[in-house]
């Protein structure tokens, strides 16, 4: 393999926006990204020590097709799904959009088909609003390198029933960056739900950079869910960045299952008058992996609402470290700031930290928060073991239970139970050592 | 047939904020059968819920002397699961809340803790016995869908209790004061659950403080405990004379020298 000195990233970045077709601002973005990124710094994250992780050792980007059959591994269920986007790596498996939501103007495709089709709607919004590409070293990275992903619009007033789903598969049968951008925007008054998933096929190392923005305009509601479940092998930049503007509502529910070390950039910010988040996020850490994840949400407007609600299991050797960042600015007057993150560790060899930092520049505002990094409630482990269930069996239902304060919000059943599954399976894995 | 024997069972618990150990069962025996059901009547404060918890198993509970066997097998070693699967239940006085866990999937565990993987209790079957199960005890299909116990009234969780119990089917149940808190027409009907139970392949420990639930459902044997000990057995009867007499004239007629928690 050439080591990254010998590669003319700059041709072959350039090649591959070629390849791609790609409008003029995209092709610039990148080449000036990728001169950039070296400079610029990582973004530093509370108790989260990932700098020496291989998060920018890129390979050479090439267009290249997988083999869809390799997902029979992954048993995923979107057969019946309406509105659904499959991705393997750089291929597209699927893509379904319900007639009638395409005839409202809802768009929702992969991010080459996008750009091509819709190169003003994507430039105005590509990482313009809710972060920007020269935000730190992996922002810039992940525009100079990006090779997948989706966008989603839905035009004003329009309300989609039905969830929309993204399914995106890293193909490390390979060596290869998944360098993923998912950018949605729900234009005023619209109303959507969205799921998005996110695993591996085949045992390579590989990074992974997923960058997803969700955009709220005026009055617009976003639930937006996703479960993230790379592989042992891949170390992950996972950010999430939501901008509301007034009265906009999105609720954020994320399942972190990964197996490998991710660091996890999770950012909300209240921009409009009365914008509400709600963020949910529950993780299960295995293994020797870490995973560190940074949830902040920044009240900007008047009288915006920010709820934080965190609950995470570790087992084994493992690390899982949760930040909550709630921050009320100077003139976010009446707004409301609220945060909880619970840590239960399940081995006496885990590490576990919930670390609340609440930064108040604004007098007239409530705030508040909670913290905990506790064991497995006894009581309860005896109580279900005296009607005779296993100690494992036990500790899973106690630990689900725990976890349920979280899982019962996502809005989606299928999701849910996904998750669910996703979680006993992880907790299996990581009991098997004990 | 099966049998549950305690021997000369002394156990002790210790007090957090002092560090120390406190005895409070001081040399228990009792031995009871399938198809008999045994009542402990006793006043506050003399160790009738340690009885209970250290046959269960509880690990707060530690054993310092004698022994409980099942079919003559210690089972003091054995963790409190294995206990459960070997025939054991106990109602509990405060069931803990699991949120996250709905009833229904906690019972269907509990059931197919008990059988080989390759032999879980079909749904059909599941349902079946649940709903009749239900209807004996006057609960609605929605008890089993809520979370485990989670914003149950005092009510609910012993109704709940004693559902476990009917979808259980154990050899021998302890219940440990299932009537306190419970207005009379759920005692009727947790008595119910508890009678539909009777026969020889079922006995019954219960633990109450007043006579009763003793209407309800009728002992074979009824045993008086004060300070850590039984100090009386008899018939049906002796739970009357403990309601006419109350805990002191029995101590007083025993000549026991114990100061009652609630004596004034």
């Amino acid at each position: 393999m050439e080591t990254q000195a010998e590669i003319d990233f700059q041709s072959a970045v350039s090649a591959f926006s070629a390849a791609r077709n790609e409008p003029d601002w995209l092709q610039k973005l990148r080449l000036t990204m990728l001169a950039k990124y070296p400079e610029l710094a990582l973004p530093k994250f509370d108790k989260i020590q990932y700098q020496r992780w291989p998060l920018t050792d890129a390979h050479e980007p090439a267009v290249q097709a997988s083999d869809a059959t390799a997902l029979a591994a992954l048993d995923l269920d979107y057969a019946d799904a309406k509105n659904v986007l499959v991705t393997f790596g750089e291929t597209v498996v699927t893509t379904r959009l319900d007639p009638e939501l395409a005839a409202q103007g809802v768009i929702f495709t992969d991010i080459f088909t996008a750009v091509r089709d819709y190169p003003e709607l994507v430039e105005k919004y590509f990482m313009t609003t809710a972060i920007k590409p020269d935000a730190n070293r992996l922002t810039a990275f992940h525009a100079a390198f990006l090779n997948g992903g989706a966008f989603l619009y839905v035009p004003k007033n329009v309300v989609v029933k039905e969830p929309i789903q993204g399914y995106y598969i890293q193909d490390s049968t390979r060596k290869q960056d998944f360098i993923q951008h998912v950018l949605v925007v729900a234009d005023t008054n619209s109303q959507v739900t969205y799921a998005e998933n996110y695993a591996t096929v085949g045992t390579e190392a590989n990074l992974a950079n997923v960058v997803v923005e969700v955009i709220a305009a005026d009055d617009a509601h976003v639930h937006f869910s996703a479960v993230d479940q790379f592989s042992p092998a891949t170390t992950g930049y996972l950010s999430r960045q939501g901008n509301l503007a007034n009265d906009a509502q999105l609720d954020w529910a994320v399942g972190m299952m990964n197996d490998g070390n991710v660091v996890v950039d999770f950012n909300t910010d209240l921009v409009g008058k009365g914008a509400h988040a709600e963020v949910k996020v529950v993780a299960v850490t295995t293994g020797k992996q870490l995973q560190g994840i940074d949830t902040r949400v920044t009240n900007y407007g008047q009288h915006t609402i920010g709820h934080i609600l965190q609950h995470g299991v570790i087992l084994e050797t493992s690390s899982l470290i949760f930040n909550g960042v709630g921050h009320i600015v100077k003139g976010a007057r009446g707004s409301d700031s609220q945060q909880e993150s619970r840590v239960l560790m399940l081995s006496t060899h885990a590490r576990g930290d919930a670390n609340p930092i609440l930064l108040i520049d604004e007098n007239d505002v409530t705030a508040g928060h909670a913290a905990s990094v506790g064991r497995v409630d006894q009581e309860q482990m005896y109580y279900l073991m005296s009607r005779g269930i296993d100690k494992k069996r036990a500790e899973r239902l106690v630990i689900r239970g725990f976890l349920g304060n979280v899982l019962t919000e996502i809005p989606a059943k299928r999701v849910r139970d996904q998750l669910t599954a996703t979680i006993e399976r992880k907790l299996e894995n990581g009991q098997k050592s004990e | 047939m099966s049998k549950l024997e305690v021997k000369n069972l002394h156990v002790a618990v210790v007090d957090e904020d002092k560090g120390q150990e406190k005895e409070i069962l001081k040399g228990v025996n009792l031995t009871m059968n399938t198809g008999e059901i045994h009542a402990i009547m006793g006043p506050n404060g003399t160790g009738k819920s340690t009885l209970s918890q250290a046959i269960m198993g509880n690990p707060a509970y530690k054993v310092t002397e004698g022994d409980v066997l099942l079919n003559g097998k210690s089972i003091l070693e054995l963790p409190v699961d294995e206990r459960a699967r070997a025939g054991l239940f106990l109602a509990m006085q405060y069931p803990a809340e699991i949120a996250g866990v709905t009833n229904v999937e906690f019972m269907r565990a509990a059931i197919n803790a008990r059988r080989a993987d390759d032999d879980q209790i079909p749904v059909l079957e599941f349902m079946k016995f649940l709903d009749k199960n239900l209807a004996t005890l006057d609960m609605t299909d929605d008890m089993v869908e809520r979370y485990l116990n989670e914003g149950f009234s005092g009510g609910e969780k012993k109704r709940n209790e004693i559902l476990q119990l009917m979808m259980i089917q154990p050899k021998f149940a302890i219940l440990d004061e299932i009537d306190s808190g419970l207005d009379i027409d759920a005692l009727k009907v947790v008595s119910k659950g508890v009678n539909a139970m009777r026969g020889p392949e079922f006995g019954s420990l219960i633990i109450t403080h007043y006579q009763r639930l003793l209407n309800y459902i009728v002992p074979d044997t009824v045993h008086v405990m004060m300070d850590g000990r039984i100090v009386e057995s008899g018939g049906p009867e002796l739970a009357e004379k403990l309601e006419a007499e109350g805990y002191a004239g029995v101590r007083d007629d025993l000549g026991i020298d114990v100061k009652l928690t609630d004596e004034i």
